[in-house]
């Protein structure tokens, strides 16, 4: 059969045989989180806490009163040692609360309730009181998603089980360990939006994830599982719209342009627990692994957990680590320490060795134009790196400077070793900065 | 924990295989059949011309690159394989120190002095080919071999000559032979399917793609075959197969877009027929080729990509 998909697009080596088999672990908890005020797309929160206080998990500490936004709840039951500005994975310095964990903590959450009566107001309030965010990593307000704008109706929500990043396992363990909720978690969405249809997109290397949900929808017909080809980068919104309905989301336009909401697996759970139990985003599953990893895990975190503790529960580095990556290979953000904190959209914590990163130098282009023809939204990379180095921004618009997502296939695949997303973001700062004036 | 040497750059944090290096050593490895038949053919000829190229093209880079305080890149094959592509375009009688002065043409003044490989707007060996033809008609008593028919019964006249002279038709070599092997014009023109053989590679290693050699083989046979020439000898002889895989594809001096690729060709394609049938057989592909390498940037330029969704604005 032929798998859908979507033009362009590379196939790295997946790496994925280290962790996709580990059941989800709990990691034991560190002697402090740190949890950053500003976690998502959006204006930042305030802190709701003072230095000193006792804080009880699934507790508001931090909200704003912002249309987009998330609060953000502490993760853990402690007291709040500091509040302070902390560099976050970006290396960035956000403000944060920081928590002295109790050695006991509360045993867990309400009873479930019944989701099947709720109505679009009430999953929707859920969703933006429990802080849900884009999980996959995006972490736009999840509500905010929920709210689809006046004139534009959403016929199908997609869940986007892909996880076409290389080496992460995550969504693939949640689809398995988490089935019913995640097609709970779907049913919620398309009742908040309206949508009569949902699909779930699944690259063809996790059929037994396919088939376990495919087996939990026996009878329905508004909910269906895709297929689909194994390729990066399957999952990103745009692509995944294309590959599942054929409809083409226009350049600077939402989904809900085409009727379409896509939102991630996590993303949907965490949709399910709140609407379920109220239960807040206050721990996710991770993805721990790598070659420089010595006991690579899934893993579920709660937010604010230190790299530095994530990586120690993980037998520590194997021999000298090159690069420790938050998130995928493909878009993560490279440490430069251990001490940023899991957020709400970590997907996973990746340790290459140091010969791995050595990646030989930048080079000029030599115009073989394999970046133009992996080019998942058909820009022209090469160009806008040309006109970035020579301070053209607004010529690199004109090849689509603002359009590109920084999926990173065209510095994937340039043979000059140009990392062009480098050159995108400051072509994008550029741009904002001139249109500030 | 202590703290470790990490290194910090922006992702993509894994990368491909491919190198320029790599990219380069491929397409030395796509003309090893070429280079095989040639050295069949004309032995010793071929042989010196070929070692004096491409150790010329690896001295000329390194010594120019070290006055002027660049890295040396011999490592990327690119001296090898501009040193191999002039040897190729050339006949065999062409004394070897002519092989040289071109590719010092080539790889000093195309390449190395227009900003290094990249930046250059000429494919180097086709640029130090034509600078060859037009030093040997300027300078008179050194000839090129082309016109002379070949010495010592080694080669015979290219058979580019054929599509005008009507009178020598009955010499005209078959198609066959051209396609399989047959002695005349340059090393490169000796086998048609050693050339495509090199190119079936290239294609399946993803460095060359079919749009700019299909419209330039197409454009030449519907062409030819319009304005009363013989199609199948018009793209068979001579360097059109060799120009429209591995010297029209070039990396850096090709436009970049499917479109323009396609139109590069085609407009190839259409100046191969004009000056073979119109001008002068000789040398045609590489003028052709080198004309379309100068309004490359101009179709870089026109010929912006449509984006992912995007839809043409409603006037």
């Amino acid at each position: 059969m032929e798998l859908k998909t979507f033009r362009g697009g590379i196939h790295p080596p997946y790496q994925k045989e280290a962790t996709a088999h580990k059941a989800t672990e709990d990691l034991s908890l560190p002697a402090e989180v740190v949890i950053p005020m500003q976690q998502h797309v959006g204006a930042p929160n305030s802190p709701t806490v003072n230095v000193g206080d006792r804080v009880d998990a699934g507790q508001k500490i931090g909200s704003s009163e912002a249309f987009i936004s998330a609060p953000v709840h502490a993760s853990v039951s402690g007291t709040v040692k500091a509040i302070e500005g902390r560099p976050n994975f970006t290396g960035a310095q956000v403000q944060s609360v920081v928590i002295q964990v109790d050695p006991s903590q509360p045993p867990g959450w309400a009873e479930k309730r019944d989701t099947g009566s709720l109505g679009a107001e009430q999953i929707r309030d859920a969703a933006k009181e429990a802080g849900i965010v884009g999980l996959g990593g995006a972490a736009f307000p999840t509500f905010v998603k929920l709210s689809p704008p006046a004139g534009k109706p959403i016929d199908t929500v997609i869940i986007n089980g892909c996880e076409c990043e290389p080496f992460l396992t995550c969504d693939h363990r949640l689809m398995l360990e988490r089935t019913e909720d995640l097609v709970s978690g779907l049913k919620l969405m398309m009742v908040a939006v309206g949508a009569d249809k949902g699909i779930i997109g699944v690259e063809a290397n996790k059929m037994d994830a396919a088939d376990a949900v495919t087996a939990k929808l026996s009878g329905e017909s508004s909910v269906e599982v895709v297929p689909l080809e194994v390729k990066y980068p399957e999952g990103a919104e745009k692509m995944l719209i294309d590959a599942v309905t054929g409809r083409r989301v226009p350049p600077g336009k939402l989904p809900s342009e085409v009727g379409v909401l896509v939102q991630n697996v996590q993303t949907a759970v965490a949709l399910y627990d709140a609407a379920s139990t109220g239960k807040p985003v206050i721990e996710r599953v991770i993805t721990v692994t790598g070659q420089g990893i010595k006991e690579p895990k899934n893993l579920l975190v709660k937010v604010g957990t230190p790299i530095g503790h994530v990586i120690s529960q993980c037998g520590g580095f194997a021999g000298t680590p090159g690069k420790v990556i938050m998130g995928g290979p493909m878009t993560g953000w490279a440490q430069k320490d251990l001490s940023a904190a899991v957020v709400k959209g970590t997907s996973g914590i990746l340790v290459l060795s140091k010969d791995e990163v050595d990646y030989g130098a930048e080079r000029q282009c030599v115009g073989c134009d394999k970046c133009i023809d992996v080019c998942p939204v058909f820009l022209m990379p090469n160009f806008i790196v040309k006109h970035t180095k020579r301070g053209q921004y607004g010529k690199a618009n004109v090849y689509g400077a603002q359009d590109c997502f920084e999926c990173g296939c065209c510095a994937y695949v340039c043979p000059s070793r140009i990392s062009h997303v480098a050159y995108v973001r400051k072509a994008k700062a550029e741009i904002a900065a001139a249109e500030k004036k | 924990m202590a703290n470790h040497d990490l290194v910090v750059t922006a992702p993509p944090h894994i990368k491909g295989k491919d190198m320029v290096s790599t990219g380069m050593r491929d397409v030395a490895i796509a003309l090893f059949p070429l280079v095989v038949m040639s050295l069949v053919f004309f032995r010793l000829y071929a042989l010196v011309n070929i070692v004096a190229a491409v150790a010329t093209a690896m001295a000329c880079e390194y010594v120019v690159r070290k006055l002027m305080g660049r890295e040396p890149t011999l490592g990327d094959f690119s001296a090898v394989v501009t040193g191999l592509l002039l040897a190729l375009v050339l006949p065999p009688t062409v004394p070897f120190w002519w092989v040289m002065i071109g590719v010092i043409i080539a790889v000093a003044l195309v390449k190395e002095l227009m900003g290094g490989l990249g930046v250059n707007l000429f494919n180097p060996a086709l640029f130090g080919f034509v600078s060859l033809i037009i030093i040997s008609r300027l300078f008179g008593p050194i000839k090129l071999g082309y016109s002379l028919g070949g010495i010592n019964g080694v080669t015979s006249a290219t058979p580019l000559t054929f599509i005008k002279g009507g009178a020598l038709n009955g010499l005209r070599p078959g198609y066959w032979n051209l396609f399989l092997a047959h002695s005349g014009g340059a090393l490169g023109e000796v086998s048609v399917i050693a050339v495509l053989l090199g190119a079936a590679y290239l294609l399946y290693k993803g460095h060359i793609t079919w749009h700019i050699p299909t419209s330039i083989i197409a454009t030449v046979f519907i062409l030819s075959a319009i304005l009363g020439a013989n199609p199948l000898f018009m793209i068979l002889a001579g360097g059109v197969m060799l120009g429209s895989f591995f010297m029209a594809t070039d990396w850096v001096t090709s436009p970049d877009t499917r479109l323009a690729q396609v139109i590069y060709g085609v407009l190839i394609g259409v100046l191969i027929v004009v000056i073979r049938l119109y001008a002068a057989p000789t040398g045609a592909v590489a003028y052709s080729i080198l004309i379309g390498n100068a309004l490359t940037p101009l179709l870089n330029r026109l010929l912006v990509r449509k984006k992912f969704g995007e839809v043409k604005a409603v006037a």
